[in-house]
């Protein structure tokens, strides 16, 4: 049973517009026609749940109901904000590092849309599929602390400054554990390659009572999802990780200094970074897109499953404390990355007794 | 004491209306609309623009998180369970000006903050609103004789809607949003004037008795606020 | 100098009196006595003797308050000294100085919360304190001309205040004198953690704080002028809600009326009395829930449940204090002899709606108690940070949950009665732990404390018969005390011991009006608290400090 598309997008739709028989450019055209596809459906949901769904999730949270007036159930915010804040003014600090200020918000934004590249999402939407695509992606995402820290050393502010360097000690800390922990899977498939990870979590795992468990690493080693979840969330930096923002503390951290499209841009950075990290979970643990029904309506389970992660990321920032940054660091160095190392030694002890 | 006081205006019909006339005159385009720059005037499809971005502006506001006094407290309850600012598109709030389109002004303005909020007020971007809550942020309240205490919002910053009471309930604070979001979608907005109580830099101020006692401590490249007590309304 | 009022001293204090008159047999000058306590003049350059005596050998170890204020022909600086096993003994050491040249000594060696004080009577009245590490105005900008509670002083005067931009963060700063790697960074005044309108001057060495310096007067609004130019029968009291103003407002009204009380000797009815206290706990009740939301706020970082739901139960105590008073905040319920109205009518739906309060408290607090105290990861950050050891905590004259989180047993509602307390059945709730979290327990059990009070109070209510309903004593329409007599009476606010000195000319208006703040007391020592410690757990420690800026700048 493979429910993966062996073929990525850019081939499908190359075949499909009759693009093939124009060598390169034609392939270059399909690429790209791809690529925007899969980066307007990211940015369309990092647009719904940042102005709408996050206030939505934490009102409810919160015995709140939240934005109301306009559209059902104040859907009607989204455009309202986007375009008001793309309109506002754009003001550049005095003594603002101009070229690396200005080119900040891009990284951050743009190494998580990198990364999407080689999500298989179901439904065949895949832009590329390497051989080393998981490698891939986690070298993208960590991009975004470059960003960070050019954002914060950028701004001529000391607030940004500590949130920068707080972002830099931070992924530091969490990066190794989090690669290791994505190891220990790849342990299992023996494939760098994201559908290959896929794929090999479709067999049946056990069967009880006729309802078939698959084998997605979640259930095989669950341990490895519970750290690689962890230490997830503090590469994206969510409560109880937020360090690197801490409004009460460093007032926005590296954002602070930011307005206008250059925020919009680290806001969406953000978001698109939380639903990058439920991508990559829901690729290694959850079975990447596979569902119960049809093959063709795999991309709706592989929606179902980021959102979930985006619903536990804002579960957490209303009832999770914040730790503090040494308390942060230490956990990092002294737990996380012990047990992640655990962790593959046991599996690949398995791996090599047992299968 | 009397020949102390000739270096001062106290009698109030001698008072300088800087202030008056700083209100009255002076428009400013809070709305910033470049194309109408490009235009000069009002084609049909630039009205129905501004039309459609002032309803955007209304719409929807993120909130300075910024509180002073007592309001603040009122502030908070508005903001939450109960009460629900969010429910108009109005309760985001952050804590970086620069990311915030309205401000509410929380309480009474003494002398040492008043420099400090106007900062924080011209760090917002554009267009930015400002709501003064209670009665403190319109004429300094209960506290209006206090040797200390700036009488009034308006005489440091531009604002748009007032709020009376002492405190003002949160339903009175939530109408006054609500009245601030339908003035924003009509267009209208107070224009940034020159206030009575700007920051200056010391060297720039005219030579008196106080600009001299002062002149060893102050550098000249300092921002100042100088407040002529006798001269509030 | 002035006339000495025959009070109802006991003749056990006066016995203490003349053993205090053979310690400082050689340092007194004069009496001058107030209504509250016995008062020895001294000489202006034996401040640091005088005290330093009655601490170590009389053991009267907290300084409630530095009163400072101007004659025509003098300066006055007032020490009102107790003693924290006993509040009830009190005693105040005058210090009058050359009008000319008004130079006094320094009594901060002694006790380190005469810094603040003294810094305060020098920025507002002008004395100048000999021996004082660090003189400077403290609720005023520094570049203020003149001292506004002096006698002269002209209002309509400009003034100006500058805005000095602080050095780039990049560059090398030089204020801590070991290390040249250290940065400065301005907290506030207008920063989401700060409570108000707080400035605190940091230096850093990384995440570390080297050094923070609360710098105050961003919310000084001149609350003592204003009760100073107000009659005391009517126009002071909406002022007090305007001191605290997190719901405590009845807590402060009372400070003002247990000093004018019994200044002018005033008999509240015991109806009134009760009345009162329900009404002061529900206050509190308020109080510490903003504290606790707050304080969550600090350390989740963000507008989360806690925060919410801790609003959520102010808004409950608050609809029964509008029920009761017609106002949500600013209450203004209290006058002098009594109360202005009765319990609301019908009064059977009234006490059904504090019971059903306080009879779902125990259950929402066990519900705060799951969220926030028994999380392991607000332990981790609050258990062992913000430490402010017992002895520490007295030489700084904290008070309230503040000190009571370091095991300093001390309550004025207890130790020195007013009201009804003391025919009430509750206890103080006392933590030895000295950190946040102690500080954080402290005031979630005085919430259940203050739920018992309410609860004995509504029955007592319900009994009351009804032709005995007298809720206000009879007070002349215009109020004069006596000329010279001076008071100093406290009570126990929601942040701690909250006072008000008051000294009568004999006209309708006080000639001298003093407010003890707790809160600026317990902000003092935000520096032994935090210095060394992470910016988070300054923040922390700031939040369970639970300072209101209108009462720390008044």
């Amino acid at each position: 049973m493979i429910l993966q598309s062996e073929t990525p997008l850019p081939d499908t739709l190359a075949n499909l517009l009759g693009l093939g028989g124009f060598g390169v450019a034609g392939e270059f055209v399909a690429s790209f026609i791809a690529a925007f596809i899969v980066g307007n459906v990211m940015l369309a949901m990092t647009g719904v749940a940042g102005p709408w769904a996050k206030r939505k999730i934490t009102a409810k949270f919160t015995d709140r109901i939240a934005a109301n007036r306009i559209g059902p159930a104040g859907i009607g915010t989204i455009p309202a904000d986007a375009v008001r804040l793309l309109a506002k003014e754009l003001i550049v600090p005095e003594g603002a590092d101009r070229p690396a200020w200005d080119i900040a918000p891009l990284i951050v934004a743009g190494s998580a849309m990198l990364g999407f590249a080689v999500i298989p999402m179901g439904s065949g939407i895949q832009v590329a599929d390497p051989e080393v695509g998981l490698a891939y992606v986690f070298a993208v995402a960590s991009i975004a602390s470059l960003g960070m820290v050019m954002a914060g050393y950028a701004s001529n502010n000391k607030y940004s400054m500590l949130g920068a360097l707080r972002a830099v000690a931070q992924n530091l800390a969490y990066e190794i554990p989090l690669v290791i922990t994505g190891v220990s899977v790849v342990l299992f498939t023996g494939s760098l390659r994201m559908s290959e990870i896929v794929a090999a979590q479709q067999e049946t795992l056990i069967s009880l009572g006729g309802v078939a468990i698959p084998s997605w690493f979640v259930f095989v080693n669950p341990f490895a999802f519970v750290l690689f979840l962890a230490a997830n969330i503090a590469e994206v930096g969510r409560n109880p990780f937020d360090i690197p923002e801490a409004p009460t503390e460093i007032v926005a951290g590296f954002q602070t200094e930011y307005s206008s499209v250059y925020f919009v841009l680290l806001y969406l950075g953000e978001f698109l970074h939380i639903f990058l990290g439920g991508a990559i979970t829901a690729v290694l643990f959850l079975g990447g897109a596979a569902g119960p029904g049809p093959e063709s309506i795999g991309f709706l389970w592989f929606v179902v499953k980021i959102w979930a992660f985006f619903l536990f990321t804002q579960w957490l920032r209303s009832a999770a404390p914040r730790l503090r940054i040494d308390q942060l660091i230490e956990v990092g160095w002294k737990g996380m990355l012990e047990l992640s190392f655990l962790n593959l030694v046991l599996t690949a002890l398995i791996v090599g007794v047992v299968v | 004491m009397s020949s102390e006081r000739e270096l001062f205006r106290t009698d109030d019909t001698q008072v300088q209306t800087e202030t008056r006339d700083a209100r009255m005159t002076g428009q400013g385009d809070r709305f910033n609309s470049k194309l109408r720059e490009v235009f000069g005037s009002s084609p049909f499809i630039l009205t129905k623009f501004d039309k459609f971005m002032n309803w955007v502006r209304g719409s929807s506001m993120f909130m300075l998180q910024f509180g002073i006094a007592c309001c603040s407290i009122e502030m908070m309850h508005t903001y939450a369970v109960k009460h629900d600012l969010d429910r108009f598109h109005a309760g985001v709030p952050r804590a970086s000006p620069r990311q915030a389109d309205v401000m509410i002004v929380p309480g009474t303005i003494v002398s040492k903050f008043a420099p400090r909020m106007k900062r924080v007020y011209d760090q917002m971007p554009e267009p930015k609103f400002v709501v003064g809550m209670g009665s403190c942020t319109i004429s300094g309240g209960p506290f209006q004789e206090g040797y200390n205490v700036v009488k009034g919002a308006e005489e440091v910053i531009p604002v748009d809607i007032h709020v009376p009471g002492c405190p003002p309930r949160p339903e009175a604070l939530v109408y006054g949003v609500a009245k601030l979001q339908e003035r924003i979608a009509n267009g209208e907005a107070s224009p940034v004037t020159v206030k009575p109580y700007e920051l200056e830099q010391f060297g720039d101020l005219e030579q008196d008795e106080i600009v001299d006692e002062l002149a060893s401590e102050i550098d000249e490249e300092d921002l100042v606020m100088r407040y002529n007590w006798a001269d509030s309304p | 100098m002035s006339s000495l009022q025959e009070g109802e001293e006991t003749p056990e204090i006066e016995s203490g009196e003349t053993e205090l008159e053979a310690l400082l047999d050689d340092l007194i000058v004069d009496r001058d006595d107030h209504e509250n306590a016995p008062a020895f003049v001294i000489r202006p350059d034996t401040v640091q003797e005088t005290l330093g005596r009655l601490k170590e050998e009389a053991g009267y170890d907290h300084l409630s308050l530095v009163t400072a204020e101007e004659y025509p022909d003098r300066y006055e600086s007032i020490y009102h000294l107790k003693k924290f096993d006993d509040p009830t003994d009190e005693v105040s050491i005058v210090v009058p100085t050359d009008a000319e040249n008004p130079v006094s000594e320094s009594a901060e060696p002694v006790f380190r919360t005469a810094d603040w004080h003294e810094r305060e009577a020098y920025d507002l009245v002008g004395i100048d304190y000999d021996d004082h590490p660090d003189l400077r105005r403290i609720l005023l900008p520094e570049t203020w001309q003149g001292h506004p509670m002096g006698r002269d002083y002209d209002q309509n005067r400009p003034q100006m205040v500058p805005l000095r931009e602080h050095a780039n963060p990049l560059e090398d700063d030089h204020r801590s004198e070991s290390d040249s790697d250290t940065m400065f960074v301005n907290i506030g005044p207008h920063h989401p953690a700060t409570h108000g309108v707080l400035h605190l001057e940091t230096t850093l060495d990384g995440e570390q704080v080297v050094d923070v310096e609360p710098d105050i007067g961003y919310l000084h609004r001149n609350e003592e002028q204003m009760a100073q130019q107000s009659t005391y029968r009517y126009q002071i009291m909406p002022y007090p809600d305007r001191w605290d103003y997190i719901s405590a407002g009845l807590l402060n009204e009372w400070a003002y009326a247990r000093a004018a009380e019994d200044l002018a000797d005033i008999e509240v009815p015991e109806y009134a009395q009760i009345i009162r206290t329900m009404g002061a706990e529900l206050c509190r009740i308020a109080a510490h829930m903003l504290a606790v939301g707050t304080f969550a706020l600090d350390i989740y970082g963000d507008f989360t449940a806690i925060f919410m739901y801790a609003i959520r139960d102010r808004e409950k105590a608050q609809n029964i204090l509008e029920d009761l008073t017609g106002q949500r905040l600013m209450f203004n319920y209290f006058r002098l002899g009594g109360v202005v109205w009765d319990l609301p009518e019908p009064r059977e739906e009234f006490f059904e709606k504090v019971r059903s309060f306080t009879e779902e408290l125990p259950e929402l607090l066990e519900e705060y108690h799951d969220l926030i105290t028994g999380n392991e990861i607000l332990q981790m950050r609050t258990v062992g940070t913000g430490v402010l050891p017992e002895e520490v905590a007295k030489n700084y004259g904290a008070t309230g949950p503040v000190a009571r989180g370091s095991g300093i047993d001390y309550d004025i509602r207890r130790d020195d009665p007013y009201g009804y307390y003391d025919e009430l059945d509750w206890e103080v709730p006392v933590e030895d732990g000295c950190d946040n979290f102690s500080r954080l327990l402290v005031r979630m059990r005085e919430v259940e404390e203050s739920a018992k009070i309410i609860e004995q109070c509504v029955d007592l209510l319900e009994d009351w018969p009804e032709e005995e309903r007298n809720i206000q004593a009879n007070v002349p329409r215009t109020l004069r005390p006596d000329d010279d007599t001076e008071i100093y009476r406290t009570v126990e606010g929601a942040k701690g011991e909250l006072g008000v000195y008051i000294r009568a000319d004999g006209t309708e208006k006080p000639a001298r009006f003093k407010i003890r703040s707790p809160c600026f007391s317990n902000l003092q020592t935000l520096p032994e608290m935090s210095n060394g410690e992470y910016i988070p757990d300054m923040i922390a420690a700031l939040g369970s400090l639970d300072i209101v800026l209108g009462e720390v700048d008044r």
